[in-house]
């Protein structure tokens, strides 16, 4: 018998042809050549991938889910996983079931920590929705949610969204308008991003300019708001260039809404610092700030003479009345909390942003009608909210110039220049650095210096914010009625410079 | 290749005849149709949920039409003996395993082709008739992630039963995309964990590699050049794949059927 291939080589109990023998020789040359190769091309990936993928969390996210969303982020679908519980919480929003909400942010962000919207959603429902039974929000969930906007900022420092809220929440809800600003430059400093549709070819949305310029204004640097408006405008200017022959008018009318608010502005300057032109807020020939309604001829400031007494009616129930010699439309402010209140975060996934049930913290403002003002704070009937688990409370009722209403800011300026009390103590003068506003007038009798807008910006923040405030330090047994609240009880004001509820 | 061109295109009508896989393309079309569903949320967070649950929906259904169909290529020749009649033409053992993982791929490649169209289709009119190439993008990566999980189920079957297979191969998907957890484990103290660590990091392919959905899905977060990235994840399942099918070859030479 003649075969024309080679014979057969024994190996172990099996035979197996030679060119079996030599293409395994072959392939495993092969396979170990494409394995090197596998593995050097691994190494480029891997430092990409890791900047490309978001593997901080990663256990704590598979704690914090149910069996059925585990599957997706197993399989490397942490968005789709992070997309369905966003729906769940759609529900939860709709069913009111808030409480619900907070868990599923945190895992959602773990998950996905580029979905900017549940950032501010979830950060926009910790500082609004929860309430007590007088509508006024749960003060424990502000630095909760100021956290949950910065982790945001951290996460998506390419996009103006998450930036944009913090700032919004700042100024709308916290009041601390220098750490709005900060973040709305922030925002207005992103890079410019062609995927960035609202946005393109500037970095943020051009309402971030908008709403950066009224930031300013309430920190009464009014020259710093003047260039905002004119860097909206030059804007605005070519967005309508660029847009040709349209019949979509908005651009149009918004631009028209900026000279409306730039024009404003100098009106307001020349209503309240310039002894001329004075209109029916401050017909005298001299600045409101100097001269405040009433038709006085004694320069200085106007006395407002704020007077406050707390009464309680019924345990956690407190009646505040008091006089304050300003004009309707004022508002005086109320702060309760406890004495050595430390803002408080939950990291945890199965808790997340649940706050300290015995920490309490109320926030509230009061009209001010006919030079009167008198409200009942009823704290009984949310015991969740207000446990007075603590021994001793600060309670401050306060006037701040710089969030009250323009009206009122007429008559005594945007930092209180134009406005004092008879008694020293109730007047306080604030000259943290962020609180500085622009210095209009340096003496009585308009002898100081006259900002002048062609020379705008002008860098001077020699201006503190003069508020009016009364604090107390009160028991636990006077909040529960066992034993009045009194004068007696008035102690030295304190700055917070952050505001209440904010960490020093 | 005449052989192996033969042998893949009867794989791929085989594979198209099987029930089972027609059931998963239409799950897996019936999911990304489920996209608009979502319309109720936000503009931007259905967008999202949109993109991700479609590339979702392509990935699962993808896999389960890889598995099962590669995972039976070979054991269903040799239970039926229709190998021996393959085989004793002039075939090569080579060609027949080669010619079945091109066939596999094929029916992968169709499947994936199929649901991708639909998906950008439901984008184009969800999202004001606008394309999105970097979800076409994501498609293909899906499907180069699966051509490196067909290899391996190849490979599997040259060794073990469906059945094990289909645990097998799952499971080296699943560990493969766990990249969060097992970088975490390359650099642990403890002896046992690192090495394990460093066993996946080394031995089995990293699917998580091809996980960047992220960046797709918001796209506007992202300045890193994906082209490059995705380039060279194609070359890693290209080279990756090359290994396993080398060593299935070796395996299936000697293996008695």
């Amino acid at each position: 018998m003649t075969s024309s291939s080679p014979a057969p080589k024994v190996s172990g109990t099996k035979i197996y042809p030679a060119s079996v023998k030599n293409r395994a020789y072959v392939l495993a040359g092969v396979a170990l050549i494409m394995y090197l190769v596998s593995l050097r091309v691994q190494a480029t990936i891997l430092p990409m991938r890791n900047k490309m993928q978001e593997t901080k969390n990663a256990s704590r996210v598979i704690g914090g889910l149910n069996n059925e969303f585990l599957l997706l982020p197993l399989l490397g679908f942490r968005e789709a996983a992070a997309g369905l519980l966003w729906v769940r919480c759609d529900q939860f929003f709709d069913s009111g079931d808030y409480d619900a909400i907070l868990p599923l942010v945190r895992v959602i962000t773990w998950l996905d920590p580029h979905d900017s919207n549940v950032y501010g959603t979830g950060a926009w429902h910790m500082a609004y929705n929860f309430t007590d039974s007088q509508e006024r929000s749960d003060r424990r969930y502000i630095y909760p949610s100021e956290a949950l906007l910065t982790e945001g900022i951290q996460n998506n420092m390419l996009i103006p969204d998450v930036k944009f809220e913090k700032g919004w929440e700042n100024f709308d809800k916290i009041k601390n308008f220098p750490e709005a600003a900060a973040a709305f430059q922030l925002a207005i400093d992103t890079p410019p991003n062609k995927n960035n549709h609202d946005s393109w070819p500037q970095g943020a949305p051009l309402k971030t300019w908008h709403i950066l310029a009224h930031t300013y204004e309430k920190m009464g640097r009014i020259p710093d708001a003047i260039n905002v408006w004119h860097e909206a405008m030059a804007i605005s200017a070519s967005r309508i260039k660029s847009q040709g022959k349209t019949k979509d008018f908005s651009d149009w009318m918004l631009r028209q809404a900026e000279i409306h608010n730039l024009q404003e502005e100098y009106q307001r300057f020349h209503d309240r610092y310039t002894t001329t032109g004075h209109d029916h807020v401050n017909p005298s020939k001299y600045p409101g700030v100097q001269f405040p309604f009433g038709g006085s001829n004694k320069p200085g400031p106007w006395d407002v003479h704020i007077t406050n007494k707390i009464t309680v009616m019924l345990p956690k129930v407190l009646r505040f009345t008091g006089t304050f010699n300003s004009a309707d439309g004022a508002r005086v402010d109320v702060l309760i909390e406890d004495w050595d209140y430390k803002p408080h975060i939950d990291k945890d996934s199965s808790t997340a942003f649940a706050v300290d049930p015995n920490q309490t913290i109320l926030m509230d403002s009061i009209a001010v009608r006919k030079d009167a003002y008198d409200r009942e704070m009823d704290m009984s009937k949310d015991p969740k909210m207000y446990s007075f688990a603590h021994n001793y409370y600060r309670i401050v009722v306060s006037y701040d110039p710089r969030t009250t209403a323009p009206t009122m800011q007429d008559r005594f300026g945007w930092s209180g220049e134009g406005m004092t009390d008879d008694n020293p103590d109730r007047l306080v003068v604030d000259n943290t650095p962020g609180q500085m506003a622009n210095k209009y007038i340096d003496g009585f009798g308009a002898t100081g210096p006259i900002w002048d807008p062609a020379i705008a910006p002008w860098p001077q923040y020699t201006q503190p914010k003069r508020m009016l405030m009364i604090t107390y330090k009160v028991s636990r047994d006077q909040i529960m009625g066992r034993s009045p609240i009194t004068d007696a009880n008035i102690v030295p004001n304190q700055i917070m410079p952050l505001g209440p509820g904010m960490l020093p | 290749m005449g052989v192996i061109y033969a042998i893949a295109r009867q794989t791929v009508r085989e594979a198209l005849r099987r029930k089972i896989m027609w059931i998963f393309l239409v799950i897996g079309v019936f999911l990304i149709s489920l996209g608009p569903v979502f319309g109720f949320l936000s503009p931007k967070d259905s967008q999202t949920v949109l993109r991700s649950l479609g590339l979702a929906a392509i990935l699962l259904a993808g896999l389960f039409i890889t598995i099962v169909t590669c995972i039976y290529l070979i054991p269903v020749e040799i239970e039926r003996r229709t190998i021996y009649t393959v085989l004793s033409k002039p075939v090569q053992r080579y060609e027949f395993l080669l010619g079945k993982f091109l066939g596999g791929f094929f029916t992968v490649f169709i499947n994936i082709a199929a649901m991708g169209i639909v998906f950008l289709a439901m984008l184009y009119f969800q999202e004001g008739h606008h394309i999105a190439p970097e979800m076409a993008r994501g498609v293909m990566l899906t499907f180069f992630q699966m051509l490196l999980l067909a290899a391996i189920t190849i490979f599997f079957s040259t060794i073990t039963t469906p059945v094990v297979n289909f645990f097998l191969s799952f499971g080296v998907f699943l560990v493969g995309n766990l990249s969060s957890v097992t970088d975490t484990l390359t650099t642990s103290q403890n002896k046992i964990a690192h090495g394990v660590g460093q066993f996946i990091y080394y031995i089995l392919p990293q699917f998580g590699n091809f996980n960047v959905q992220n960046r797709l899905i918001h796209p506007e977060e992202s300045i890193v050049n994906m082209n490059a990235y995705i380039v060279q994840n194609i070359f890693y399942s290209l080279a990756y794949s090359a290994v396993v099918l080398a060593v299935a070859i070796i395996l299936f030479d000697r293996r008695e059927v």
